[in-house]
């Protein structure tokens, strides 16, 4: 592992930094998680719900007579039940587009469901799901989102009139003059496929009513934001606090999917209101794979301006995003969550984005691992590899002449974002000599002699990590955010309660409802360094529940926020409980707090370490002797801290907004054989350098690093989720929707950076996406570099072999003008 | 699903078309097909066992057909759906005179598969569709052999001889 | 999904499982590694009304070495044909083959029976047969009878044997020493099924020249399909690039296969000549090693 580290302060470090071993992992690995299905309830039922087999059908009748009568089914529920009893969800951009948790009158995507059952089990459910018979009045489907602009498509929401649910044209800059003054102006049309996570866990549901007390218990694996929460409640018409989401200690795995969620919560909880008992449904994959999430796929029209030096004046792109038969909170999350990262590591000062947000027939979407990124760095990375080969410059070369400077942090981009540190030509370097980057080309050249098709594809990017609440409201016109009534959002924000029993045992709590990045593992890292302890003698308490834990709309892991605001908000409640351990040890030692030295489990005056106070007599008298306390003091010893990013603020009225509030760095780099006969990629050589801040857990973060990467892979090379022009769904079971697995995965070599964030206390930033945006942009690189001889050009996903022997059939060329 | 798939017929087009028009005919040349009822002039209620091996259904729909031109052309229109899903297909069917009192028949039609088996069957659709068109040319020769082609007298002659 | 209610029966001898079969003909179904079967039925794609679990029937599981033949129990483990030092020096095809199947965990209780009545076109073992000549046996009320390959796929899934009999018995020759073979087939990811694959079996005589030839294709069809004009060619030829080549193209020209989400029949088609031109490769150095 190559490593470098920043100021120096890591290695002073006894437990941040060091790659302890995950506490989670033994009660994972043994069998022990405890998981929504692991839930036991007595009289608990199942539902099963009726899927419509149709992406565009008004629905005349359902008669669910005869599953009503079979032996073992409670009750049943159609889309009149659901337009009665439920209020549609809440929609962001100022859209009259109704979105409920069932279709009602009308389905619009292959699995949306029209009907659901409660039965004494699952089985049950489905054979009573058989006999629900149900007429439909088929309608023509649109799955393109440039065709569903065009006159004369089917609509989708008579109420909207047209497919275009959001638009926005974004300028900063002078796009137009930059655009005069080029050299060199390439474009191209990039399609982008539509791909997902697969988390080894599915959607997970059960709810229960007390009729009694009005109280609607949801356990499930959702993980924030926890906005959903108000919005559940809004839409099933009762009050906040009458309203409880339990979320278990284990979550099988999310990258952002399980925040879709929610509709299924909300028709859950109206089948547990109605029958009064337990109601349990656990998603099937191949429910999963229609109508759970996914990312939008896109079609993106991207132009640059370029000196002849190589260096980029402008961007232009023009984008359609398909968020399939709804816009579904938090969509356009997708497309506008990247907005200050939108000109990735590059010092170009102009750029222009017009944003189109089309409905079709496909599944809704919503957030899904890099989360907006990987479209930009895959059009802007295929271009500059595109303005080397113009230039008959090296692709690195273009890249380091096109680098914001290690001097210029933090640096605000002309989006408004603001980059807080780095130092992307280090890393860019390590990575370029881990490759072997300076024989490459020899090498290369004699494979080529041979009739080996051999490429090398860079890749750069910038990672963002915790969102700011207002980066969504660039969605709405400027003129919108200006009415006296519009309340605007903003604000990066985390909590985390910390409290010290008796005898100086600790206990954190925290609501970012993990899924698997070992946050007790790395809270407990963190809280060891800051109070002098050990992490085994930390407990961390990750369930989460509304109706006990201090939450707020933006708790949950998303968007990369855990190793930024999560460790940030752990950090200062330790600390502020440390303040509080010396407080009271300075009351009892006759000195001044200032003068209280805290080692290794003891407090002493400085300079003095013969007259010491153990942890326990000093968290002792806070609990038993409260008399004992420095005046003005709080007995006990519990500490609710909030984190919070100063510069989180709503957009400006240029658009400007700071989307992120951490951003890190990463390079890939790959090397490729595609066999010449049939189309098929080989991986031979991968590295991936990080620079995500302060490391507090190595180990923890390959892992992420590790599997950022091999999912952009998979989404370069191997996984798509399928339409015919019908809007039928082609690929719903792990047969057809082709997730690599262990025997698919490459090496990957891994390389760090350090450039610690001056905005969060430990240095830390998020990284759990990472790769994930930069791997599909290098490995589509790297086989547009093999196949550079046949003059073939690269610009869609994925590049499975039938695909890439396709292209080496035909030639194509990026438009240039000049 | 496109299929594309031509077939030969010891028949004279005017005899081959009255063969495919005929419904009582055309229930036994469609695979699987266990009633076909006319509900209105070219309009037929079929109730199909579609599928291959164990992978089958029983669909109930309708069968239409459309845009005749007598003996050399008509638009077959199939819908049916069953619990692993439903199928959609139109077929362009074109009668070419051949020599020697042969015709050849050429197919061309677009096939849609919807619900389960679509989302999950992939690997099967292809293979039951060619199944079934092959099946159904099979079905046609067989029949025109057991009638012996010349003893069937086509309407668009009888047509001719009043 | 969950699959539509069922009966089960787990018969201690073939005897009571041909009695349950007589009972409930068309509407039961056999149960052995249940690694094709019961995924469908968990998707309700099929609803057997009986499910006839031949598992506990030791007299199924063998794997025996007579004369010229290889014969295997229909109920044998893939997994332990793969292990097996007899399968090894019997017939090296077969083992190449069977460590293709999917994954560890398919072949652990996958069988070599219930492979080949599966008749997936794309599947190894139904191809092993076709390579080789083999037949099977099958055992009903009307007694017992051998059906060979090319009288047993139909179509797709679909072989002769008759809804009330009971496969037993899988039949293959042994290889000798101074036969080369192979099996290349491409698949998108590891135990995927594959989108064209070929068994290849060369033998020459003294002269060099090809004295037997066999290719058979998987993913080519809707069987497996055994590529006769490519073996007559191959017949009294020098085995070299040009003649391999030729096989190979010959071999594309008599497939039919179809398209789909993840392919072409065109690019099915291609790879059949690639899969066809690489197993000749390695079937001719095993041949030169060996011989």
């Amino acid at each position: 592992m190559h490593s470098d580290s920043g100021a120096g302060a890591q290695s002073a470090r006894k437990w941040i930094g060091k790659s302890i071993p995950r506490h989670e992992d033994l009660r994972l690995l043994t069998g022990r998680g405890c998981f929504v299905d692991d839930i036991k309830l007595p009289n608990l039922h199942h539902a099963a719900i009726l899927r419509s087999p149709h992406a565009h059908a008004r629905i005349k009748r359902i008669d669910v007579s005869k599953a009503l009568a079979l032996d073992g089914v409670l009750a049943v529920l159609t889309g009149k039940e659901v337009r009665e009893r439920t209020r549609p969800f809440s929609v962001v951009a100022t859209s009259p587009l109704q979105y409920y948790c069932m279709a009602v009158e009308k389905a619009r995507f292959v699995g949306e469901p029209v009907a659901a059952v409660v039965a004494r089990d699952r089985s049950i459910g489905e054979d009573a799901l058989d006999l629900i018979e149900v007429e439909y009045e088929l309608l023509p489907a649109v799955v393109d989102p440039e065709k569903a602009l065009e006159a004369g498509a089917p609509v989708l929401h008579d109420e909207v009139g047209s497919n275009l649910v959001c638009h926005r044209l974004l300028r900063y800059g002078d796009v137009d003059g930059a655009f005069e003054r080029a050299d060199l102006v390439l474009s191209e049309r990039f399609v982008y496929p539509r791909y997902t996570s697969m988390p080894l866990e599915t959607f997970a549901v059960i709810a229960s009513y007390d009729h009694f007390d009005g109280m609607l218990t949801i356990w499930s694996n959702f993980m924030g934001p926890f906005i959903m929460h108000p919005i559940t409640a809004r839409a099933l018409n009762i009050p906040e606090n009458k309203l409880r989401f339990i979320v278990p200690s284990d979550i099988g795995g999310s990258f952002g999917i399980k925040t879709s969620i929610y509709p299924y919560l909300t028709l859950l909880a109206l089948l547990a209101m109605q029958v009064r008992v337990p109601v349990k449904w656990i998603e099937d994959r191949r429910e999963h794979l229609l109508a759970s999430s996914s990312q939008t796929d896109r079609i993106g029209y991207r132009e640059v301006a370029v000196s002849k030096e190589g260096t980029l004046l402008a961007i232009r792109s023009r984008l359609y995003d398909n968020v399939g038969a709804y816009l579904r909170t938090p969509e356009p999350a997708t497309t506008f969550r990247p907005i200050g990262n939108a000109v990735g590591p590059y010092r170009v000062k102009n750029i222009e984005i017009d944003a189109h947000i089309v409905t079709t027939n496909k599944c809704p979407t919503g957030p899904n691992r890099a989360y907006g990124c990987q479209y930009i760095y895959f059009e802007q990375e295929r271009l500059m590899d595109e303005i080397a080969r113009k230039l008959n410059l090296d692709p690195a070369e273009v890249r380091l002449r096109n680098f914001i400077q290690p001097d210029e942090f933090p640096y605000t981009t002309p989006t408004g974002g603001i980059y807080d540190s780095g130092d992307y030509p280090r890393a860019f370097r390590m990575a370029l000599g881990m490759i072997g980057y300076a024989s490459f080309r020899e090498e290369q050249k004699k494979a080529r002699a041979e009739g080996q098709l051999l490429g090398l594809g860079i890749a750069t990017g910038v990672d963002p990590s915790v969102s700011n609440m207002g980066y969504l409201t660039v969605a709405l016109d400027p003129e919108v955010r200006q009415r006296h009534d519009y309340l605007p959002k903003s604000g990066a924000a985390e909590t985390a309660t910390i409290k010290m029993g008796p005898l100086g045992q600790v206990t954190v709590f925290l609501t970012t409802t993990p899924q698997g990045q070992g946050h007790e593992t790395i809270i407990s890292q963190i809280v060891a360094e800051e109070l002098g302890i050990s992490p085994d003698d930390v407990t961390v308490v990750d369930e989460c529940d509304t109706a006990k834990n201090a939450w707020s709309i933006s708790s949950g892991t998303y968007s990369s926020r855990f190793a930024s605001v999560g460790a940030a908000a752990v950090a200062v409640a330790t600390r502020s409980l440390r303040e509080k351990l010396c407080r009271i040890a300075g009351h009892l030692l006759g000195v001044p707090a200032e003068e209280v030295e805290f080692q290794l489990g003891k407090f002493h005056p400085r300079g003095r370490p013969e007259k010491a106070l153990r942890l326990s007599h000093v968290a002792g008298t806070a609990h038993w002797n409260p008399r004992g306390l420095p005046p003005g003091t709080d007995v006990g010893l519990q500490v609710m801290q909030t984190f919070s990013f100063p510069r989180a603020e709503p957009p400006d009225q240029k658009d400007r907004v700071n989307s992120s509030n951490t951003y890190g760095f990463m390079v890939d780099i790959a090397v490729v054989e595609v066999d010449r006969e049939t189309g098929a990629v080989k991986i031979l050589k991968y590295v991936s350098v990080h620079d995500s801040g302060t490391i507090i857990n190595p180990k923890i973060l390959e892992g992420q690093i590790y599997g950022g990467a091999f999912h952009g892979i998979a989404g370069a090379l191997f996984e798509q989720l399928a339409y015919d022009d019908q809007g039928q769904m082609l690929s719903a079971s792990l047969m057809d929707y082709k997730c690599p697995t262990a025997a698919e995965a490459p090496k990957i070599e891994i390389g760090h950076v350090v450039s610690p964030s001056p905005f969060t206390p430990l240095g830390s930033k998020g990284a759990g996406e990472s790769s994930s945006e930069t791997a599909p942009a290098c490995i589509a690189n790297a086989i547009a570099d093999a196949l550079s001889p046949l003059g073939v050009s690269v610009k869609e996903l994925p590049l499975t072999p039938a695909k890439c022997w396709e292209l080496m059939r035909s030639r194509s060329q990026a438009k240039e003008t000049i | 699903m496109n299929i594309a798939v031509q077939h030969l017929f010891p028949a004279s087009p005017g005899q081959l078309w009255g063969f495919l028009l005929d419904p009582k005919r055309l229930a036994r040349c469609l695979p699987g097909c266990e009633t076909l009822e006319e509900v209105a002039p070219d309009r037929y209620i079929a109730v199909m066992k579609i599928g291959v091996a164990a992978v089958k259904g029983t669909y109930t729909g309708r069968v239409e057909i459309t845009e005749k031109q007598a003996p050399f052309h008509y638009k077959l229109s199939l819908e049916g759906s069953a619990a692993p899903g439903f199928v959609r297909g139109h077929a362009a069917m074109d009668l070419i005179e051949q020599d020697l009192g042969r015709t050849l028949l050429s197919m061309n039609a677009e096939a849609q598969a919807g619900g389960l088996i679509a989302s999950v069957g992939q690997r099967f659709l292809s293979g039951i569709a060619r199944q079934m068109v092959g099946q159904f040319f099979r079905n046609v020769e067989q029949e025109l052999n057991r009638a012996g082609a010349s003893a069937v007298p086509s309407p668009v002659e009888r047509g001719f001889r009043e | 999904m969950k699959p539509a209610a069922f009966q089960y029966f787990a018969p201690a001898s073939i005897e009571e499982a041909l009695s349950v079969l007589r009972q409930y003909g068309e509407q039961a179904k056999i149960l052995a590694g249940g690694q094709s079967l019961v995924p469908m039925m968990n998707f309700r794609l099929v609803r057997p009304k009986c499910l006839i679990d031949i598992n506990r029937i030791a007299s199924l599981s063998y794997i025996a070495a007579e004369g010229g033949t290889l014969c295997i129990g229909a109920a044998t483990r893939q997994r332990s044909v793969e292990k097996s030092a007899l399968v090894r020096e019997k017939n090296g095809l077969l083992q190449e083959a069977v460590r293709l199947i999917g994954h560890p965990a398919i072949r652990a209780r996958g069988t070599v029976g219930g492979s080949i009545v599966h008749a997936d076109p794309t599947a190894e073992l139904p191809t092993i047969l076709a390579a080789l000549d083999g037949e099977i046996r099958v055992l009903g009320p009307r007694g017992p009878r051998t059906i060979a390959w090319r009288d047993l796929f139909v179509t797709y899934f679909t072989t002769s044997i008759e809804p009330d009999e009971i496969c037993t018995e899988v039949v293959l020759p042994t290889l000798p020493p101074q036969v080369g073979w192979a099996f290349e087939e491409f698949t998108p990811r590891h135990g995927d099924f594959s989108l064209a694959g070929v068994a290849a079996v060369l033998e020459t005589d003294s002269q060099g020249k090809c004295s037997r030839a066999r290719l058979a294709v998987a993913g080519a069809g809707p069987t497996p399909i055994r590529a006769f004009t490519a073996e007559e060619f191959l017949q009294g030829q020098i085995l070299n690039e040009t003649t391999l080549l030729e096989a190979g193209r010959r071999v594309s020209e008599q497939v039919d296969p179809d398209s789909d989400l993840h392919a072409t029949a065109e690019y099915r088609r291609h790879l059949a000549c690639v899969m066809a031109v690489r197993a000749l490769k390695r079937a001719r150095q095993r041949l030169h090693e060996r011989g």
